[in-house]
């Protein structure tokens, strides 16, 4: 019954879907647009009911059998609408809708430029429909109606994960507007700074929900994985990294689009890259290829079906590129301009992008011929280092340039004097720390050269009132501290694994570790057990940590809960976990992170500047 | 010749150049920085002893599981071929006997690894990739694990 009633809500809204494309055929725009208003409520509802079936545990729903129990904390079975394939599929789908439907009601254009945005949508909201219904159709029937559910995976219940896919998603799925608006404009002539002013919003919301959505995975894996860090090369990071990669290209060409005009093609080309990433994203992470907690489809079709629809979208769009581009006007420019610094950063970004995927995309190349490996962090961080310094000064230089002409050497002083004065300080911090490494010292000076020539730029700004610039100084500010802390992070923290018993005191570098005691409890769904400890560091200074362990009894499963006591300058960060069920001692792995704070500051201060850009006045 | 085709030759000249040197450095750190796997059988079979990092999957060996003071010794096993691993450290929560695991090391000799990480597993019904393969190409799978 359930299962019949969602499966119309389908049908019907595949159906209005149908419609509007015939309708657009016809001529008859308002209707078309109509259509796919109509069918994007449809999907809505269909999600709604999903949610709804989620949250009374109606397992005659497949998806809700596999993925949910009647005992879960009712927070997590609302959650788990999208902890799985079916489900996220599902949300995926709707937010295609709701971006073209969004698009609909804001955009103030004529009817026919808007009617071929609202085109492109609809196809591709159709492609993932029939996806949808035919190949992981959440609505799946199953009789007779099972007791109990299998349960979620308990590591995915958590709160940050319960916004994390939408978020994710939001920017993935924004994408979708942008290339239908790059269509659209294609094929009505009408890529120009008008239109990009038109897209400016969209591409820096989509843009925004990306970063966030990658910020809030990050944070997730780094108190809930209990490996101390918060990045890791892992595949499936990757794979949200290349399409933030792309868009942040796409963001800085759409400028010289949107101020001089120029670099058309080659915006349009980069939003078509923007979504093949999303889509590949997508394929990496859920076709069950790359072995993960996202991976929840182990059925080989879908991830065929996935990797037909990111060939059919991808191809399609060069096409119609390739079939409706102009040639743009050529104008020299010099070399200290800043046309030529952001074709600068588009290179630099894309070689970044270039990178990992051969590293996220070669294991998978080499196990088609029958050879298992995987590739380790060192890959990234000995590749991309040296760039990343360069990256950051053509960063802070860029940016004062005037565009099209030469800056006369003049201006550059003020450049130059904070360049050394960066130098210099990194020196005295490497010598005075005694960690005399040559990444590490070009790693501060370079993020430090950054960070002061921002601050420069935002004095000056405060004395003649002018605001405008501000995103980029937030957004470019956010990069500087961001890769201060990372540097900082990864040459000043400690780690130490060692086993230890209640009642034991344990002393390295400094830092003393005293395990008070443990208790068990039995809490709504799992088992936890507490502990205390007691940390004396090398101030003298006394705090606790209480790290827990957790078992699930649906499905049996293990977690490690970390504790981390912030301070100014670090985390305090302890994990523990069973060597032996039947005994008192523990496995615990102690780390000491330095500045990690700055990193989440960093990446703040990246989405705020992003947010205040979405809301900026047109120039 | 034109001067705009010729200068046009010579970008397209120098970024040829500089992507085969780009290039190369990227091959050469990606087949540096990869980590290889092999089943206790593969490894057997193979001529040449690996000296850099590798993994290794399949099953702990029952009854084979000791720790003496901080170190643990244990017996991968695909049920045709055994290594016996050398571990310090901490163990993961899912590590037990009788079950599938991934360790990442270096080989001492043949037959003994020195591991410096122990893969963990997501659940119970988890089984990783690596350690399926290579249980179904010693025809190992079936019964015990369904599909």
């Amino acid at each position: 019954m359930a299962s019949n009633f969602a499966n119309v809500l389908l049908i019907f809204s595949l159906f209005f879907s149908f419609l509007s494309n015939l309708f657009f055929f016809k001529k008859k725009f308002k209707i078309s647009i109509y259509f796919f208003n109509i069918s994007s409520i449809f999907i809505l509802i269909s999600f709604f009911s999903l949610i709804y079936f989620f949250c009374t545990s109606n397992f005659n729903i497949s998806a809700v059998y596999e993925n949910s129990h009647s005992l879960k904390p009712f927070f997590y079975k609302f959650a788990g609408t999208w902890g799985n394939h079916e489900g996220s599929l599902l949300l995926f789908v709707v937010i295609v809708a709701l971006y073209g439907t969004f698009f609909s009601i804001i955009d103030q254009n004529d009817i026919n430029f808007k009617s071929w945005v609202i085109f492109f949508q609809n196809n591709i909201f159709l492609i993932f429909l029939i996806f949808l219904i035919t190949k992981s159709n959440p609505f799946d029937m199953i009789i007779p109606r099972p007791i109990e559910g299998l349960g979620l995976n308990p590591i995915l219940q958590d709160p940050l994960l319960v916004i994390h896919p939408p978020f994710l998603y939001l920017g993935y799925v924004g994408f979708s507007l942008t290339l239908s608006l790059v269509l659209a404009g294609l094929i009505k002539d009408r890529l120009n700074n008008h239109w990009a002013k038109i897209c400016w919003p969209w591409i820096m919301i989509s843009w925004v929900f990306l970063t966030l959505g990658i910020g809030l995975g990050s944070i997730w894996a780094y108190y809930e994985l209990g490996w101390g860090g918060y990045w890791f090369w892992d595949p499936v990071e990757n794979a949200s990294l290349m399409p933030w990669l792309a868009s942040t290209a796409l963001i800085h060409s759409l400028l010289v689009l949107k101020l001089k005009n120029n670099m058309r093609n080659w915006t349009a080309l980069l939003a078509i890259l923007t979504f093949s990433f999303s889509l590949l994203g997508t394929f990496l992470v859920r076709s069950g290829i790359l072995n993960s907690v996202h991976a929840f489809a182990n059925d080989p079709d879908r991830g065929v079906f996935i990797l037909l629809i990111i060939f059919l979208i991808t191809t399609s769009a060069l096409v119609i590129q390739i079939i409706y581009s102009k040639k743009t006007i050529y104008y020299q420019t010099a070399f200290f301009s800043k046309e030529s610094f952001l074709n600068i950063n588009n290179l630099f970004l894309l070689f970044f992008l270039f990178v990992v995927l051969l590293g996220t995309i070669y294991p998978i190349i080499l196990s088609i011929f029958g050879e298992t490996i995987s590739i380790g962090p060192d890959y990234y961080n000995k590749i991309l280092a040296p760039f990343v310094f360069i990256f950051l000064v053509t960063m802070s230089f860029g940016p004062i340039l005037k565009w099209t002409n030469n800056l006369g050497f003049k201006q550059f002083y003020s450049f130059i004097t904070i360049f050394l004065v960066s130098l210099l300080f990194s020196f005295v911090i490497v010598v005075l720390s005694q960690k005399n490494d040559i990444i590490l010292y070009l790693g501060l000076a370079s993020s430090l050269i950054l960070i002061l020539n921002i601050l420069f730029e935002i004095f000056k700004s405060l004395k003649v009132n002018n605001f405008f610039q501000y995103p980029r100084f937030l957004s470019h500010l956010g990069i500087g501290i961001f890769f201060l802390s990372v540097f900082l992070n990864s040459y000043y923290s400690e780690t130490k694994d060692f086993e230890i018993d209640v009642g034991q005191i344990k002393k390295f570098n400094n830092f003393s570790i005293n395990f008070k005691n443990q208790k068990i409890h039995n809490i709504e769904n799992y088992l936890e057990m507490q502990t205390d400890f007691e940390i004396i560091d090398y101030e003298k200074k006394t705090f606790y940590l209480k790290p827990s362990m957790r078992r699930y009894l649906q499905p049996d499963q293990i977690t490690s809960e970390t504790s981390i006591k912030p301070t100014i300058f670090s985390n305090y960060y302890l994990a523990i976990n069973f060597p032996d069920l039947n005994k008192t001692i523990v496995g615990a792995r102690f780390y000491y992170n330095f500045f990690i704070h700055g990193i989440w500051f960093g990446l703040f201060l990246i989405i705020l500047g992003g947010v205040l850009s979405v809301f900026k006045k047109r120039i | 010749m034109n001067i705009h085709i010729k200068k046009r030759l010579y970008v397209l000249l120098v970024s040829v150049v500089t992507f085969l040197i780009v290039g190369k450095f990227i091959y050469d750190s990606l087949v540096k920085s990869s980590i290889y796997f092999f089943s206790p059988t593969e490894l057997r079979n193979i001529t040449e002893i690996p000296n850099g990092k590798i993994r290794i999957g399949g099953m702990v060996k029952k009854g084979t599981l000791k720790k003496i003071s901080n170190k643990y010794t244990f017996v991968i096993t695909d049920y045709e071929n055994e290594i016996t691993v050398n571990y310090m450290g901490i163990k993961p929560n899912l590590f037990v006997e009788g079950q599938g695991a991934v360790v990442e090391g270096k080989l001492e000799t043949r037959i003994n690894l020195t591991a410096s990480k122990i893969l963990a597993k997501h659940d119970e019904n988890y089984m990783p990739k690596e350690v399926a393969d290579a249980l179904k190409s010693t025809g190992d799978w079936k019964k015990k694990y369904g599909k």
